[in-house]
């Protein structure tokens, strides 16, 4: 079809794009490729120096990636498991369905930061409400500064304000589901359990893959509830790529440097999922 | 081993779906629950698996309380209209699913599953997905899977009803095979449908069921030539069996101006409010007939039916033959005045050809 006018049409489009996707893109690796810092703004161009000092001379950059794969991981394993639990229990006819479905979405309608803050004071060592019920068992967890448990207290967090949405996904799957199958299942001798692991849990692979690599997607960008939290502290302990490079480029101010991390991480990620996406259909779907 | 129902009944919102039923069923052999659409078919069908718990009444199989075993424990087997079957798995793992459920050898599994795709005749679809079967073949599989468990009762509900007609008559007379080669002798065979020639034709015990209610039970043969009721002559009977109001007396039958002399199981009823009987294959066209307008003329398969009215009375007549007519037009039909059947005014059987009642 030739049409006169198509890029008339195209261009506000594409100009869009190009404005917020195409050239961010263009404009970080050529910033990757220069030395530009705060002692000497500007885009110079000093090869791929930044690229040989981030794959040889930078290890807390790695042990944060690493840091934020079990994070993120974790993560979502647990909000699929807790979400499908409690997508599963509404599923069927219970007394109050309805308020329970409202109820577990509480958490995603809360504005991240201000949870976190909540969090925060929750876990706070010596004023904190947590800390102060657990005296009664005389322990008292560092939740906030033990570089061990303070992982998981952001696990926590982040578990707690995204499983919700996991939880709706789930659902929406589950209420899609076709009924036949069930009673077949039920006539042809699967009791509950096995039901659920030869129908239930089969039928819902297509959904529980789509839910698993978007918030994989989403939770590999763990910023805030980190920096609220726990600052990537203590030490580095619970730093991530994504604060990591915040850290270098928006308060050293290696502009350069970050840029370089940036792409690093884009391309791991747009490979690492590509596999998981992969492994899971193969896994889920049998094919 | 007996499936012994007493007074079963379900009524969600106020409305009876089953309504008292009861009913022995022997191992071996083969029922037929006949009836109308929402007559009860499915719920029946439904309370035996136990998908469904009756608001009162009990069922005892082999002298245990049904009603307290969990479905997946029953040890029954169901065919549903809706070609049900398990979307995520292809044609051998769905028909192995029941076996699977039970600790069973993987070859033996094996075996049966390939015994059960020879008799319903889908040997090499092994390995297609169910998405890429056709209606019929999707109804074979789940008839298949059905028949790998050897369950002790076998529920079909309507399984030909969605089916086009030569799949039909291809899968009923399977069917038949089947039934016949006895599936095995301890079985229990439940067939629900809407079709009374099905029904005929499956030969079994017929369990004629309306609104929920148990109207006749009884061999096919003694359904179709005894009809207790007018209720049961119109649902075994397609098209519906033609009712005529009509007068008896001095042995001669009278109704709109015709006037046949009575054959002598109907000529002892005087009484009023009298209906007569006629199936639409006993009244046939003939030149010195009564004149009848055409209302309606249909062909159907091989044989066309005629709705005719003479006066207030309306009837269907269906003739061995592709005949075309018009609307309006005027034949002339004869009644086989002594296949006719007498029914009191309140719907029960009075006298039947058969030597039903006063015969």
């Amino acid at each position: 079809m030739n049409f006169k006018h198509k890029y008339f049409f195209l261009f506000p489009g594409l100009f869009v794009l190009i404005g917020i996707l195409i050239f961010p893109i263009i404009f970080v690796v050529r910033l990757s490729l220069s030395g530009w810092n705060s002692y000497n703004p500007g885009l110079d161009y000093i090869g791929l120096e930044n690229y040989i000092r981030l794959f040889t001379d930078d290890p807390r950059f790695w042990e944060s990636f690493f840091r934020l794969s079990f994070l993120s991981v974790t993560t979502v394993i647990l909000q699929y498991v807790i979400g499908f639990a409690l997508a599963h229990m509404v599923w069927k006819d219970i007394k109050f369905k309805r308020f329970f479905r409202v109820l577990f979405l509480v958490p995603m309608m809360t504005t991240p930061v201000i949870m976190t803050v909540i969090w925060r004071t929750f876990f706070h060592e010596s004023l904190g409400p947590v800390n102060d019920m657990l005296s009664i068992f005389g322990v008292a967890p560092k939740w906030l500064t033990d570089p061990v448990i303070a992982k998981f207290t952001v696990i926590i967090v982040e578990v707690w304000q995204w499983t919700p949405f996991m939880f709706l996904l789930l659902l929406a799957g589950l209420l899609s589901l076709p009924k036949e199958p069930f009673l077949a299942a039920a006539i042809d001798g699967a009791s509950p359990v096995r039901k659920f692991i030869y129908v239930t849990f089969p039928l819902m692979a297509p959904i529980s893959i789509g839910a698993i690599i978007i918030r994989l997607i989403e939770a590999s960008k763990i910023m805030d509830t980190v920096y609220v939290l726990t600052s990537g502290g203590p030490g580095t302990s619970t730093e991530t790529s994504s604060f990591y490079i915040f850290i270098k480029g928006l308060r050293e101010f290696q502009m350069g440097y970050a840029a370089s991390m940036s792409f690093t991480y884009l391309i791991i990620m747009i490979i690492s999922l590509t596999i998981i996406a992969k492994v899971l259909t193969k896994l889920l779907l049998k094919e | 081993m007996d499936l012994v129902a007493n007074n079963l009944s379900y009524k969600p919102d106020n409305q009876y779906h089953l309504n008292e039923v009861s009913f022995n069923f022997k191992e071996g052999n083969l029922y037929t629950i006949l009836g109308r659409t929402l007559s009860g078919k499915t719920t029946l069908l439904k309370t035996i698996a136990g998908l469904l718990t009756p608001d009162s009444g009990e069922i005892e199989f082999d002298g245990k309380n049904f009603l307290k075993v969990p479905v997946w424990e029953r040890n029954v087997a169901m065919v549903y209209q809706q070609f049900i079957n398990y979307p995520h798995l292809n044609v051998f793992e769905n028909i192995a699913f029941p076996l699977k459920q039970r600790k069973i050898d993987q070859s033996v599994i094996n075996d049966k599953v390939m015994d059960a795709l020879k008799s319903v005749g889908l040997v090499g679809f092994e390995n297609r997905k169910i998405q890429e079967l056709s209606g019929g073949q999707q109804q074979r599989v789940s008839l298949a899977r059905s028949l790998v468990k050897n369950a002790k009762i076998l529920l079909l509900d309507e399984p030909l009803v969605n089916l086009d007609y030569k799949l039909r008559e291809q899968l009923r007379e399977e069917f038949k095979n089947l039934f016949s080669k006895g599936l095995a002798d301890e079985t229990i065979l439940i067939y629900s449908t809407t079709d009374p020639r099905e029904t005929m034709e499956l030969n079994g015990e017929v369990i004629v069921l309306d609104e929920g209610k148990v109207l006749q039970v009884g061999p096919a043969k003694e359904i179709f030539e005894n009809p207790n009721s007018l209720k049961v002559a119109e649902i075994s009977n397609d098209p519906p069996m033609n009712i005529i109001e009509a007068k008896i007396s001095d042995n001669h039958i009278k109704f709109e101006g015709i006037d046949v002399e009575a054959p002598q199981h109907l000529s002892k009823l005087t009484e009023d409010g009298l209906k007569i009987g006629l199936r639409s294959s006993d009244i046939e066209l003939n030149e010195n007939g009564h004149e009848f307008e055409v209302e309606l003329a249909e062909i159907s398969g091989s044989e066309t039916l005629l709705h005719l009215k003479r006066g207030n009375t309306k009837i269907i007549v269906s003739i061995e033959e592709v005949l075309n007519f018009k609307i309006h037009d005027k034949i002339k039909i004869n009644f086989k005045i002594d296949k006719a059947y007498a029914f009191h005014a309140d719907g029960k059987l009075a006298s039947s050809p058969f030597g039903g009642l006063n015969g």
